[in-house]
C-alpha cells in the first residue's frame, strides 16, 4: 500500500503520463480511497492545463524584432561580447 | 582495452583482493597495471589510509571531494565506481552523481559546500590558490588536520583521474553520468568554451537547425538570423526563467546570441542545436544573477514542499476569467516562484522540452530536474487556489 507521501513523489511522472504499468495500477487505487491526493492530483493537472494554454510570457513582433536587429548589428559589426550587462 | 598491454601476473592477484574487498570487484584502472604489483600495493594503501582510514573529515567529506574533483576534471569513470561504494553507505546513486556534477545543487551543508569549493579550487586555479584560500576553511571551523586531508584528498584524487586518463583505461561499467559544461556550475568562471556532452541520450536523429548552423559556420553569417528568430521565444523564456524580469531577459539575450555565435565554431552536433543554445542561455542567466544579493537563495531547501490548501476546485475554473486576466494571472503568480523552480517548470511546461533535453539545458540528473519541476508545479498549484477553488466549503489540511 502506498501513502499519500509517496504518491506526491510520483504525482510528477502521472502527470507526464511516465510511468510503468505496475506503478501507475499502485497509485489509481490509492487514488480510489484517498479524496485529499484526488484532489491535489486534480488541481495541479488543472493547473497545468491552464499554464500552457493561458498563452502567457508572449514573445511578440514589437520585442522580437528590434532584438534581432540589435543582435545581427553586433555580430556584423564584430563587436566583442560585453562583460557587463548593458542597457539597450 | 587500455593503452598498455595488461599482463598476467599472479602476484598481481594479491594487490587486487584489496579492492575487490573494497569495492565488491576489480576495477579496470588498478587491473591495467599488473605489470607492477607492487605499485598497485603502494596506491591501494594511500586509499586505505587517506580515504577509508579514520581520520578528521568523515569518509562522506572525503568521498565527495573525490567526486566533486573527478567532476572538475570532467572524470566519469571515478564517480561511476565510487558511486557503488556510496552507496553501501547510504548515499544515493543520484546523489553522488549529483555532486561529481555540480555539487552547489546537491543539498549539502554550508560547510561541506566551502570544502568541494575549496577542492574545486585546488584543481582548477592552482595558480590562484592562496593562503586566503586555507584561511577560509578555517574561518567555516575546519581543523588543522581536516585541511591537510582535504589538500591531500585532492592530491589522491587528481593521481587517479590521470592515472585513468594516462592508461586509457575505459568504463568499468556504462558511466550513467557525463559532463555539462561547466559554465552551468556557478562556481567556476564561465567564459569558457562550451563543451556538449549529453547528460543523457537526447534522441539527435534530425536536428532542423543542422542547415542553418552548416550555413553560419562555413561563413555566412546572415543565416544566423534565422537561427535567432526561430530560437528568439525559448531563449527569452528561459531567461525569463532565471532572471524574473523582462527587462534583463531582453539584456541577456542578446548576449546569449552572441556568445553562441562566438562558439558555434566549438559545436559539433552531437546535441541538439537548441539544447546548445538554451544552456548557453541559462548559463548567461546564472552569471547575471551571480552579482545578485540574493544569491544564496539558490541552494537547495531541505524539507519536502507539502501542499496545504486542498480545495477542491471548480470544474472549468478558467471561465471565470477572461482570457487577458488569466494570461496576467499566470505570470504573475510564475514570476512568484523561486528562480530554480520556475525555470524547470518553464522549460517542461511552456518550452515543452523533454524531461532529457531540460536536464541537460540545466546541468542536472533526471531525478534531479523531476523533483524541481514537481516543486514549481506544486508551489503553482498552491498559490492559484485562491483564484479557483470553490466557494463553497474545502478544508485546508
Amino acid at each position: 500500500m502506498i501513502s499519500c507521501q509517496d504518491f506526491i513523489t510520483e504525482l510528477g511522472n502521472l502527470l507526464d503520463n511516465d510511468l510503468a504499468t505496475e506503478i501507475r495500477e499502485q497509485l489509481e487505487a490509492h487514488l480510489a480511497h484517498c479524496n485529499t491526493c484526488q484532489v491535489l492530483y486534480d488541481s495541479t493537472r488543472q493547473t497545468l492545463r491552464i499554464v500552457t494554454d493561458s498563452g502567457s510570457f508572449e514573445y511578440p513582433e514589437p520585442i522580437a524584432e528590434p532584438l534581432v536587429t540589435k543582435i545581427m548589428d553586433r555580430i556584423r559589426a564584430g563587436c566583442e561580447l560585453p562583460t557587463t550587462p548593458s542597457k539597450g | 582495452m587500455s593503452f598498455l598491454p595488461e599482463t598476467e601476473n599472479p602476484d598481481a592477484l594479491a594487490s587486487l583482493a584489496f579492492f575487490k574487498q573494497h569495492f565488491g570487484f576489480l576495477p579496470r584502472v588498478f587491473r591495467a597495471q599488473t605489470a607492477r604489483p607492487d605499485l598497485i600495493e603502494s596506491q591501494g594503501k594511500l586509499i586505505e589510509t587517506l580515504l577509508f582510514g579514520k581520520g578528521s573529515l568523515t569518509r562522506i567529506q572525503k568521498e565527495f571531494i573525490l567526486l566533486a574533483v573527478s567532476g572538475a576534471n570532467q572524470n566519469s569513470y571515478f564517480p561511476a565506481v565510487h558511486s557503488q561504494a556510496l552507496q553501501f553507505l547510504g548515499v544515493k546513486a543520484e546523489r553522488s552523481q549529483q555532486v561529481a556534477i555540480d555539487y552547489h545543487q546537491a543539498n549539502l551543508a554550508k560547510a561541506d559546500v566551502a570544502l568541494l569549493d575549496f577542492a574545486r579550487k585546488l584543481v582548477l586555479e592552482p595558480q590562484a590558490f592562496t593562503a586566503d584560500d586555507v584561511e577560509q576553511l578555517r574561518a567555516r571551523g575546519f581543523s588543522e588536520e581536516q585541511i591537510l586531508e582535504a589538500v591531500l584528498m585532492v592530491g589522491l584524487t587528481n593521481l587517479l583521474n590521470v592515472v585513468q586518463i594516462g592508461l586509457g583505461t575505459e568504463p568499468d561499467f556504462k558511466p550513467r553520468l557525463l559532463f555539462p559544461p561547466k559554465e552551468v556550475n556557478p562556481a567556476v568562471d564561465s567564459e569558457r568554451p562550451m563543451l556538449e556532452r549529453p547528460l543523457a541520450d537526447e534522441s539527435v536523429s534530425a536536428d532542423p537547425d543542422a542547415e542553418f548552423v552548416a550555413r553560419v559556420k562555413a561563413g555566412d553569417t546572415d543565416a544566423f538570423e534565422e537561427l535567432v528568430r526561430r530560437h528568439g521565444r525559448r531563449v527569452y523564456r528561459s531567461l525569463l526563467g532565471i532572471l524574473g524580469s523582462a527587462e534583463e531577459a531582453e539584456d541577456a539575450l542578446q548576449d546569449a546570441f552572441l556568445k553562441a555565435f562566438q562558439h558555434l565554431p566549438e559545436f559539433e552536433g552531437r546535441a541538439r542545436f537548441s539544447t546548445w543554445l538554451v544552456r548557453i542561455a541559462l548559463n548567461t542567466g546564472l552569471h547575471r544573477l551571480r552579482g545578485r544579493k540574493d544569491f544564496e537563495t539558490l541552494d537547495e531547501d531541505s524539507e519536502d514542499f507539502r501542499p496545504r490548501r486542498i480545495q477542491a476546485w471548480q470544474e472549468n475554473p478558467e471561465e471565470s476569467y477572461s482570457r487577458e486576466e488569466l494570461r496576467k494571472l499566470v505570470e504573475q503568480e510564475v514570476m512568484k516562484l523561486p528562480s530554480k523552480y520556475r525555470v524547470a517548470l518553464m522549460l517542461r511546461d511552456l518550452e515543452e522540452l523533454s524531461t532529457e533535453e531540460a536536464a541537460n539545458a540545466l546541468g542536472l540528473t533526471i531525478p534531479g530536474l523531476k523533483a524541481r519541476v514537481l516543486r514549481g508545479r506544486l508551489m503553482l498549484r498552491e498559490s492559484m487556489v485562491s483564484y479557483f477553488a470553490k466557494t463553497s466549503a474545502g478544508v485546508n489540511a
